[in-house]
């Protein structure tokens, strides 16, 4: 630490005692409170800073005996000692009987007794023929007694200490203190460790420095509106503050880094001209595969694919004609210029309630709503009936949309994927492969490479087959793609599993930053 | 999309090159397949087939095949396959098909491979093929099964008919105990992996020889006798049965093709009907089915947005094993034996992008003009998270299924946990009860996050804006999607007051008038929950302090008080069914 900084990190009681004391002079807790008057916490915060500092040093360590009041000993500070209260009382009422004078003076039994016994043996009470207590005419309580009252009171705000008693007070409060179980005598006695220090060399240099600097200690740490309205900011000094030293940590309000990504990805593809679509979490078998020309008996509908609801389990109604559209094509081609599955489409099992599988379902829904020219897109919540893991959730967003135009084709198939590489993933090379996919013909994949991930698949994409299109009313080209954000996602937040994206834990959530 | 088995060197020789892992990589991409795994030390490697209507590519000789001729433009020849003007001769072998099936699996067929003795590479192809087409084709034997017998064994003519499973007996593959076909669905492992498929009908399949041996009962295990195959074989019979022509006869096409490509001699086998198909009574297998197809030469240019002349399409198709020629700028394409997924002159399109090469197409600028946006929700909902964050909330972002436990049990006071379990959106078919239920609020979500973040320095403040779904009778699917804004406040001096100064603050920003009504609300405090309404009196919310019932079954110590939004209801927009 820089003498500078050193300077401007000393509290204003470190400088005060810096600079009240003398290379060869010791200190301690003590001479803090006596000479600078600081309370006792100020001094052993004072006095422990330095010490961690290395500017004072331990000289020596005693242990120190003191007496604190104990709660019965503040009572008897104020309502009197027990030989007081029974000398107060006899001399106000005359003699009294052993009973009387216990519910007179609120005593126990055994502490009148004890008292009796003391004073009676010193002549100052006794029992008359009457077996009634009555003090002596000359009575005088014994010193001991007097020096005790006076222990009691001086003991009122600070413990004592055994080395400012005299030998008749040392004696005086033994008799009357107690280590453990003080609870019923009049102190406790307290052993502590006094430590005496002295200014090391580098504190001697410092105090130079505080003088040179003018510093006082009685610098203004915070400017206050009555500083400021008096006027009086003119005339003090303000307390530099240590900037190095580590700030408290705040716990501000903040959006979630997963959820701002996604909204990245969403401006992104709304610069590139896109609208956004969204839709309900249940669909029917008819929009999520049949719609897309997923043959009913394809492999991928199978019920270990897809999340079927309880109740209801069945739409009580798919649009017409969408739906006899759908059918026919599937059974025999309809009017989309091919042969069909060639097989009886089940109408029931079309109704079937389950969970959007994948996002080209909104794809599909909005082709009959869809403006041509237009371009869509959705980032949407998908079910997949899979084993969670790293790499698997059973829910999970993905990306989609279509293009619709007169003109469009593969080459600007291979162009808008070629945006999208550029766009929204800074991918510095882009290669394209044959795909497949039930609802796009030809298809198409991307793969790109990325500065960081090296080569992966960004997407899937293609050209909805007719059969898609045709029975929704569409009969311009449309083309369909779907992007794996998700890898990107996790590299943004420097992640490796997908269960994170959705972490619950708040802390984690909180430290979280966005790396890319 | 399954995953084959190859054997590195096998495939290299029947491609008649030797690649690179990159450069077969690149090769693969013809075939829509990758390399997944490279070779072993055995020299075994796998590779995925993504196009799921090629089952063609599913065998190291069929992959093979498709890559050679992409590689050399030389479509194959199989002259062995008859077609419906021109039968071949099946000699004596027969398959005589009984009535009794018709309502069972009523489509048989079959050939006979004839060769030298079968190298065990070879034979474990076949099987793989056996039980990708079977598995995937097939759907788990389902549509399709497939057969192997020692042909020299057995006598033709074959018979297939349905049989009493209680009195039919025969010692079938992998056991040395003699079944009846009732005990092989219950006790042997491939009578339980596919018995149902049987199970439920009276009489069973069963196809034998002429003498009576029982060569398989089909779709479940051949007989350990006359279907127990082995390396060196020289001449085996197949069978195909299942339930529809079409892809019996790929399945037969495919296998046989692949046999043929071997060096082996195909020998037909005719399957006579007791009733009438859409083939006729009696089909000849391997058979050719599968009817020309044409495209416009416009539409392949249009769709691939070059102008590709007649030559290059032909030779780009070449290239796919695919012969075609251009007449009246019509693509007549004449599809190979092995394939059958031209459904629509599309399909023609991508074989010639694929033919002509990815690379020959160059990416251009979509030209449309099209303003983009967001939805109006997705709009308001950043403000509102924007808000929201002002407010001092971090925002989560959670997952939407879960269990029941965490989602009603948690929530409500046991005599409610059927009811509003019955409310809550239930999968039939769950993975594991961990994502049995879809939320109907993100109330839950933020309690879990809030039960295991005690460690996180206090106050916690945490929001979600995301979906739940809710029962809904008047709608279509019986549920409606909603919007929902959640939020909760935890730490020691949490109360109402700190929330209901937030929503405030949230209705002030959104300029919408509210009221709060007195609710009671099962999962907060009594006297401690409100509705918020707006002016329309319609309810857009509630707001409340948790009841130390469910922070206790959360195992949440601190006070939390929580509010929940539904958007579409406080923006005036459409409900999402």
């Amino acid at each position: 630490m820089t003498t500078d900084s050193l300077v401007k990190s000393l509290h204003p009681l470190e400088v005060r005692v810096l600079l009240d004391t003398a290379p060869d002079q010791h200190i301690d807790l003590a001479t803090l409170r006596q000479r600078l008057k600081f309370s006792s916490g100020h001094a052993n915060q004072a006095l422990s800073w330095l010490e961690a500092k290395e500017l004072i040093a331990e000289v020596e360590r005693r242990t120190a005996v003191s007496y604190e009041r104990t709660e019965l000993g503040a009572d008897f500070a104020v309502n009197g000692t027990p030989a007081e209260r029974m000398v107060r009382v006899l001399q106000a009422d005359g003699p009294l009987s052993m009973s009387d004078l216990r519910a007179a003076t609120g005593l126990a039994q055994s502490d009148l007794g004890s008292q009796y016994g003391r004073l009676s043996k010193i002549g100052v009470v006794s029992m008359d023929a009457d077996k009634r207590l009555q003090l002596a005419s000359d009575m005088q309580l014994p010193p001991g007694d007097l020096i005790l009252r006076g222990l009691l009171e001086r003991s009122a705000d600070a413990p004592l200490a055994e080395t400012e008693l005299s030998q008749e007070e040392r004696d005086a409060v033994a008799a009357n203190a107690k280590k453990r179980g003080a609870a019923n005598a009049m102190f406790r006695i307290v052993e502590r460790d006094i430590v005496t220090y002295g200014l090391t060399a580098a504190a001697t240099q410092l105090a130079d420095e505080l003088r040179t600097r003018g510093v006082t200690g009685d610098e203004v740490g915070q400017l206050t509106p009555e500083l400021i309205k008096s006027g009086r900011w003119r005339e003090v000094t303000f307390r530099p503050y240590a900037i190095g030293t580590a700030p408290a940590r705040v716990l501000p309000g903040r959006r979630n880094p997963y959820s701002e990504y996604v909204d990245s990805v969403k401006d992104k593809l709304v610069a590139l001209g896109f609208e956004e679509f969204d839709g309900p979490l249940v669909e029917t078998e008819f929009w999520n595969s049949d719609a897309l020309f997923m043959p009913q008996f394809h492999s991928a509908r199978d019920i270990h694919d897809v999340y079927y609801l309880e109740s209801p389990q069945h739409v009580t109604h798919i649009e017409e004609p969408y739906l006899s559209n759908v059918a026919a094509t599937h059974e025999n081609g309809w009017q989309t210029g091919s042969r069909g599955w060639n097989y009886a489409f089940d109408r029931n099992f079309t109704k079937r309630l389950i969970l959007r599988s994948q996002g080209t379902v909104m794809s599909a829904k909005q082709l009959h709503n869809a403006k041509v020219p237009g371009k869509y897109f959705g980032i949407l919540r998908c079910f997949r009936h899979d084993q969670v893991d790293a790499t698997h959730l059973s829910d999970f967003y993905q990306t989609d949309g279509i293009v619709l135009g007169e003109h469009v084709n593969l080459r600007t198939l291979l162009g808008l994927l070629k945006m999208f590489a550029e766009e929204l993933a800074g991918a510095t090379e882009v290669k394209y492969v044959p795909g497949y996919f039930p609802f796009t013909e030809p298809s198409v994949e991307v793969h790109i490479k990325h500065p960081q991930l090296g080569w992966f698949e960004l997407g899937g994409s293609g050209i909805f087959r007719p059969e898609v299109t045709k029975p929704m009313g569409i009969d311009v080209p449309v083309l369909a793609w779907g992007l794996g954000i998700d890898r990107m996602a996790l590299m943004h937040l420097g992640l490796s599993d997908l269960r994170e994206l959705f972490s619950n834990d708040i802390e984690r959530v909180r430290l979280r930053r966005n790396s890319g | 999309m399954p995953k084959i088995e190859v054997q590195r060197a096998a495939l290299m020789r029947s491609i008649g090159a030797d690649l690179s892992d990159p450069q077969l990589e690149e090769l693969l991409t013809a075939a829509k397949a990758e390399l997944d795994e490279p070779a072993d030390a055995a020299g075994m490697m796998k590779i995925e087939l993504n196009d799921t209507n090629r089952p063609d590519l599913w065998s190291t000789t069929g992959l093979a095949r498709q890559l050679r001729v992409y590689r050399n433009q030389e479509v194959p020849g199989y002259p062995f396959f008859s077609r419906a003007d021109a039968m071949h001769d099946s000699g004596d072998r027969t398959i005589v098909v009984d009535p009794s099936v018709r309502e069972v699996r009523p489509y048989i067929f079959g050939f006979v491979m004839n060769g030298p003795g079968v190298a065990p590479e070879l034979l474990d192809d076949l099987i793989q093929t056996q039980e990708k087409l079977a598995w995937n084709y097939g759907r788990k034997r389902r549509a399709i099964s497939i057969g192997i017998y020692r042909a020299d064994l057995m006598q033709f003519p074959a018979h297939y008919a349905a049989v009493d499973p209680d009195a039919t007996r025969f010692v079938p593959l992998q056991d040395d105990r003699e079944l009846s076909l009732r005990q092989i669905v219950h006790e042997h492992p491939k009578g339980r992996e596919f018995g149902d498929i049987v199970a439920s009908f009276d009489r069973f399949p069963l196809l034998t020889d002429d003498s009576g041996s029982v060569l398989s009962f089909p779709p479940v295990i051949n007989s350990a006798h006359l279907g127990a195959v082995q390396a060196g074989d020289r001449r085996l019979f197949v069978d195909i049965t299942g339930t529809d022509i079409p892809p019996l006869l790929l399945t037969a096409a495919i296998i046989a093709c692949d046999v043929a490509d071997w060096g082996y001699t195909i020998e037909p086998v005719k399957t006579v009907y007791p009733y009438d198909t859409p083939l006729g009574r009696e089909v000849v297998a391997p058979y050719y089915f599968q009817d020309a197809i044409e495209a416009e030469l416009a539409t392949v240019q249009q769709m691939l947005g070059e102008t590709i002349e007649p030559q290059a399409v032909i030779a780009a198709l070449a290239r796919m094993g695919v012969s075609a020629a251009v007449q009246d700028r019509k693509v007549r394409v004449t599809v190979p034996e092995y394939r059958n997924d031209f459904l629509h002159p599309v399909d023609v399109v991508e074989d010639v992008m694929i033919g002509r090469g990815m690379d020959s197409f160059e990416p251009e600028m979509p030209q449309d003009f099209t303003v983009g946006r967001l939805t109006e929700l997705e709009e308001r909902s950043r403000r509102l998270k924007s808000t929201m964050v002002g407010l001092g909330y971090q925002e989560m972002i959670f997952n939407y299924l879960g269990s029941g436990n965490d989602f009603v049990d948690r929530m409500y006071p046991p005599e409610l946990h059927d009811r509003m379990r019955a409310q809550t959106v239930q999968i039939a078919n769950p993975m594991s009860e961990n994502y049995q239920f879809v939320r109907s609020s993100i109330w839950p979500s933020l309690l879990q996050s809030e039960s295991v973040s005690a460690n996180a320095p206090y106050p916690h403040a945490v929001f979600a804006l995301g979906k739940v779904v809710v029962p809904q009778e008047s709608s279509a699917s019986g549920t409606e999607t909603r919007t929902n804004l959640a939020f909760l406040a935890a730490h020691a001096s949490a109360g109402l007051n700190e929330i209901l100064s937030h929503v405030a603050a949230l209705m002030f920003y959104l300029g919408k008038e509210h009221v709060l009504e007195d609710v009671h609300d099962d999962r907060c405090l009594p006297g401690r929950a409100a509705a918020v309404r707006l002016d329309d009196s319609s309810t857009c919310g509630i707001v409340g302090e948790l009841h130390p019932r469910v922070l206790d079954a959360w195992g949440i110590t601190v006070p939390c008080v929580a509010a929940e939004l539904h958007l579409e209801a406080l923006f005036g927009l459409g409900a999402s069914r």
